[in-house]
């Protein structure tokens, strides 16, 4: 799950938008009939600096994933740079001429790579070849290094073992020439090249990164349309950090000589320059927008009466944008925690909660949309997009459904609708402190009353929050500031680690429910129940599966298990993300795969004055 | 004067440990968070926690880790700060590095504002001690009162909200990143943060500056010069001001020496690129060196400006001497 803590931590100030009605991301009416012009800077705000200074082993950012999707690195397969609704999920050939072939046995895959594509300088007499991206996943098992997630790396075959020092190579990739390259699995994963996707696969020079286990992101070696301004001025191995990145202050991309438009259709790149300042506060980045000396914020929620501003004014109305990214605010119930053990009560709280009212306190439709159920809908195909087994009127809680299923609950022995039982009393729940959690727990808490469930709620520092629901030997009931976003678009991100029983433990992530967690850890975590049910089998068979329709519509199913059959979850919203922008910005679209402004296809009217 | 200032050094020393200890304690040993966790990650596994605590050297003792940073106060090329240790948990950027980056905007920050303190303050300081309780007292303290209750945070965005957003008379809030420091001091880019960091400074030194001449005017010394015939003038500013502003000059010394750690609150409504604005980000972070680098680094300023202070009493006081 890609750090999306900064917005959201943002999101809760937003309550004052909450009559606002969501754009659906149209491009702004000045784009209609005027012809996209090559040129020009634009000029982006950040409040918070990348986080790992842009080394694409380490960097697990929206931010920095927008960054190497539209402009620094190409990788041999990618979605294009728009929204799910354009086509923003579907893989494409990137540095490959073609999708991978799979053999029978889904266990190898073979790529080959384009002719004639070369680094960005100062590497740009060495063209990419097939050794370039084995140099990027033995860096991505190094331990030294510090990689963010191979974990999506070790269905490789010989990739832990490279890790771990016993092998000079990883076993499993092969370079059959410079062109061809063959990727062996050690068990079948359909989303495979999704995998190869993310920035850690991007192809890495010979020697480049040679002795910058800590910091290869300085003199990182774009083979994108953009470069860091100032590598062409260093000579290979680039001795000094390109000037172009200055941590915490800014970052400059200048076009890249190597890049040819002929061999990359996804990146229309018009821009000539983008700068962007770090470290502006989200008020300041707003006025900046207004004053036009910014030409958008790519990192931080338009403040409240921003958005009310270009809301109630016809002539800026197009430059407030809203789009659906694929993330899920939840509240997760501890299936083994009494009362919440009982899956009748478990719907009973998927019945009661007023999810309209919950995302009303976030900032309304503009900020996302009710959640009916646990996966999005971009990543499960659009075939979940009318599923609602959790049905109220205007999405706001239906008390009576609510009472009859905790009627039929073991906890309620007079069968009333109300819990008569003491568990149902102070149950332990924790939230994150930051808005707009507390006002969120304070209406689930309202909501469940006539229950009879009420909630003992701690508020807790978000990371202290997750750590709580991740420990079950903290016993945590309910853990309601949970959010979840996706990686890339496979509805696998929402399998394994949000309901796996791998997932368990403050040393794992981020199963709290503890879905599938197997007896001898609910034993040894104190619970009185001896089992729970699991999906572990259910989302293995959707995994191994290729990419394609049957895979979507195992996912679809998954989710309507989770929901309705597991119920581990009490899905809130979906969220969306909100950006402003500068009155000459045009084709602007949004990066489903980041969630970040698409960079490639903006472009600025009249040569970029902000 | 040597043997003072050599001890004075030992000192110094010893306080940065203490600080650095202090430190660590507070930030890196009493929070319940495991930093190897958080570096790894919120979706994470224990290898991965594993290597995370090696690569930090999270895996040693306690006092192994503490040496470790230790060897990095000594103020010596090679230890100060050292990038085996000094560096950013999150970008693993060197924390010298970004010291070093941002010490020229703080510095013209913690400069320009004191310059702009003294200038505003003392005289308003003299002119109210000169004629007590006259209109001109009242309202040199009158703007002592706004200074002091006006917080900074408010004052700054009031400033750009004014002078930047409406009137237009000097540049918003950051430095572009095409434009040197010094073309943004000439473009008057910190006009405003001067200001706003130098009202509350520049309201407690009218204060002080006023009571100590008040008080000061009173002396024996002041009555005989003035029997003797001197110009009320030269009574004023040769014999009653030198000896008022020694804790001024004290209390300057220290504030400049704060300030160059780093001004917080201003640099962030400002959005400059100093180390206060660093050191938010890393306390916001969780980035444990550039934290103890920073409040080492500020720890060191504070000190030796004191000593500096220390030094210049025996110039401006002629009854102090050091042994």
């Amino acid at each position: 799950m890609k750090r999306y803590t900064r917005l959201i931590a943002l999101v809760g100030v937003l309550a004052l938008a909450a009559a606002a009605c969501g754009e659906e991301g149209a491009p702004p009416a000045a784009d209609q009939g005027e012809e996209a012009q090559r040129g020009g800077t634009l000029l982006a705000g950040l409040e918070s600096d990348v986080d790992a200074a842009f080394d694409p082993q380490k960097e697990y950012y929206s931010v920095t994933w927008g960054f190497y999707h539209c402009c620094l690195l190409r990788v041999l397969v990618t979605t294009p740079t728009t929204t799910a609704e354009n086509g923003g999920d579907e893989l494409q050939p990137d540095l490959a001429t073609d999708l991978p072939e799979v053999s029978e046995d889904g266990l190898t895959y073979t790529f080959t790579i384009k002719d004639g594509v070369t680094f960005a300088p100062p590497y740009q007499d060495q063209e990419i070849t097939a050794q370039s991206f084995i140099n990027a996943m033995e860096r991505e098992a190094t331990p030294a290094v510090g990689a963010g997630y191979p974990f999506y790396y070790s269905v490789i075959e010989g990739f832990d073992e490279f890790g771990e020092g016993e092998a000079d190579s990883i076993s499993g990739m092969t370079a059959v020439d410079d062109k061809t390259l063959e990727i062996t699995l050690t068990r079948p994963a359909g989303d495979f090249p999704f995998r190869m996707m993310m920035p850690a696969a991007a192809p890495i020079p010979d020697g480049a990164a040679d002795g910058h286990n800590k910091d290869y992101g300085r003199f990182l070696i774009s083979s994108g349309p953009y470069m860091f301004e100032g590598a062409d001025q260093a000579s290979a191995p680039p001795a000094e950090p390109f000037p172009g990145y200055e941590p915490g202050r800014s970052i400059v991309l200048v076009r890249n000589p190597s890049w040819d438009p002929d061999t990359d259709p996804l990146r229309e790149a018009y821009l000539d320059r983008i700068e962007a300042q770090i470290g502006l506060t989200a008020d300041d980045g707003a006025l900046r927008v207004d004053s036009g000396d910014l030409h958008l914020m790519l990192d931080s929620v338009p403040p409240a009466q921003q958005i009310q501003q270009y809301q109630g004014d016809p002539e800026r109305r197009d430059q407030l944008f809203s789009f659906g990214g694929d993330g899920t605010y939840y509240v997760s119930m501890n299936i083994a925690e009494p009362p919440f053990d009982d899956v009748q009560v478990r719907r009973a709280v998927n019945f009661a909660l007023d999810r309209a009212g919950l995302l009303q306190i976030r900032g309304g439709p503009l900020f996302g949309d009710v959640a009916d159920h646990a996966i999005t809908d971009p990543l499960t195909g659009f075939l979940q997009e009318d599923y609602d087994p959790y049905p109220s009127p205007d999405g706001s809680g239906d008390i009576e459904a609510a009472q009859a299923e905790m009627a039929q609950s073991a906890y309620d022995t007079d069968g009333d609708g109300v819990c008569d039982d003491p568990v149902c009393e102070n149950v332990v729940s924790v939230t994150d402190e930051a808005d707009p959690y507390p006002d969120q727990s304070a209406l689930i808490s309202q909501n469940l009353e006539p229950l009879g469930l009420t909630l003992d709620v701690t508020t807790q520092e978000r990371t202290t929050m997750y750590d709580s629901c991740n420990d079950p030997g903290a016993h945590v009931a309910l853990c309601l500031g949970a959010g979840w976003f996706k990686d890339y678009s496979d509805a696998t991100t929402f399998g394994e680690p949000l309901f796996g029983s791998a997932a368990i433990g403050p040393d794992s992530c981020c199963n709290y429910a503890l879905v599938g967690a197997p007896p001898e850890v609910l034993e040894e975590h104190g619970y009185d129940v001896t089992e729970v049910p699991s999906v572990d089998a259910d989302f293995q068979a959707c995994d191994e599966m290729e990419l394609g329709d049957e895979r979507v519509q195992c996912w679809a199913d998954f989710d309507r298990k989770v929901t309705e059959e597991v119920v581990p979850w009490v899905p809130i919203s979906f969220f969306r993300d909100v950006f402003i922008i500068g009155d000459a910005v045009r084709g602007f679209d949004y990066d489903q795969f980041s969630g970040q402004p698409d960079l490639a296809s903006t472009w600025l009217a009249g040569g970029g004055s902000a | 004067m040597g043997r003072y200032l050599i001890r004075r050094s030992l000192f110094l020393v010893l306080v940065l440990l203490i600080v650095s200890f202090l430190t660590f304690l507070i930030f890196y040993k009493l929070p319940p968070g495991d930093p190897a966790r958080i570096a790894a990650g919120r979706r994470t596994s224990p290898d991965i926690i594993q290597q995370a605590r090696e690569n930090l050297g999270l895996d040693k003792p306690w006092y192994v880790q503490y040496g470790r940073f230790a060897k990095g106060l000594v103020p010596w090329p090679g230890f100060f700060l050292n990038e085996q240790v000094y560096f950013s948990y999150n970008n693993f950027v060197p924390v010298k590095e970004q010291i070093f980056d941002r010490l020229p905007v703080t510095a013209v920050m913690a400069v320009g504002a004191s310059v702009v303190w003294v200038l505003i303050g003392l005289p308003i300081g003299i002119m109210s001690a000169i004629k007590p309780r006259s209109v001109r007292d009242r309202a040199g303290m009158l703007f002592a009162l706004f200074g002091v209750s006006a917080p900074v945070f408010w004052l700054g965005y009031v400033m750009l909200y004014i002078f930047w957003f409406q009137l237009d008379w000097f540049p918003g809030s950051t430095l572009p990143i095409d434009e040197s420091l010094w073309e943004s001091v000439l473009r008057g880019r910190f006009v405003l943060p001067w200001i706003t960091l130098s009202l509350t400074f520049a309201a407690f030194y009218a204060r002080m500056t006023r009571s100590n001449l008040i008080e000061t005017m009173s002396e024996d010394y002041i009555r005989t010069a003035r029997a003797k015939g001197l110009s009320e003038r030269r009574v004023i500013f040769k014999h009653g001001l030198r000896a008022a502003l020694t804790p001024v000059v004290t209390m300057f010394g220290l504030d400049l020496g704060i300030l160059l750690g780093g001004a917080v609150i201003t640099e962030q409504v400002f959005n400059l690129p100093g180390i206060g604005h660093y050191v938010i980000d890393a306390l916001t972070t969780n980035d444990f060196p550039a934290v103890m680098g920073v409040t080492v680094f500020a720890a060191l300023f504070i000190i030796v400006a004191n000593l500096l202070v220390d030094v210049a009493y025996a110039f401006l006081d002629p009854r102090v001497r050091y042994t």
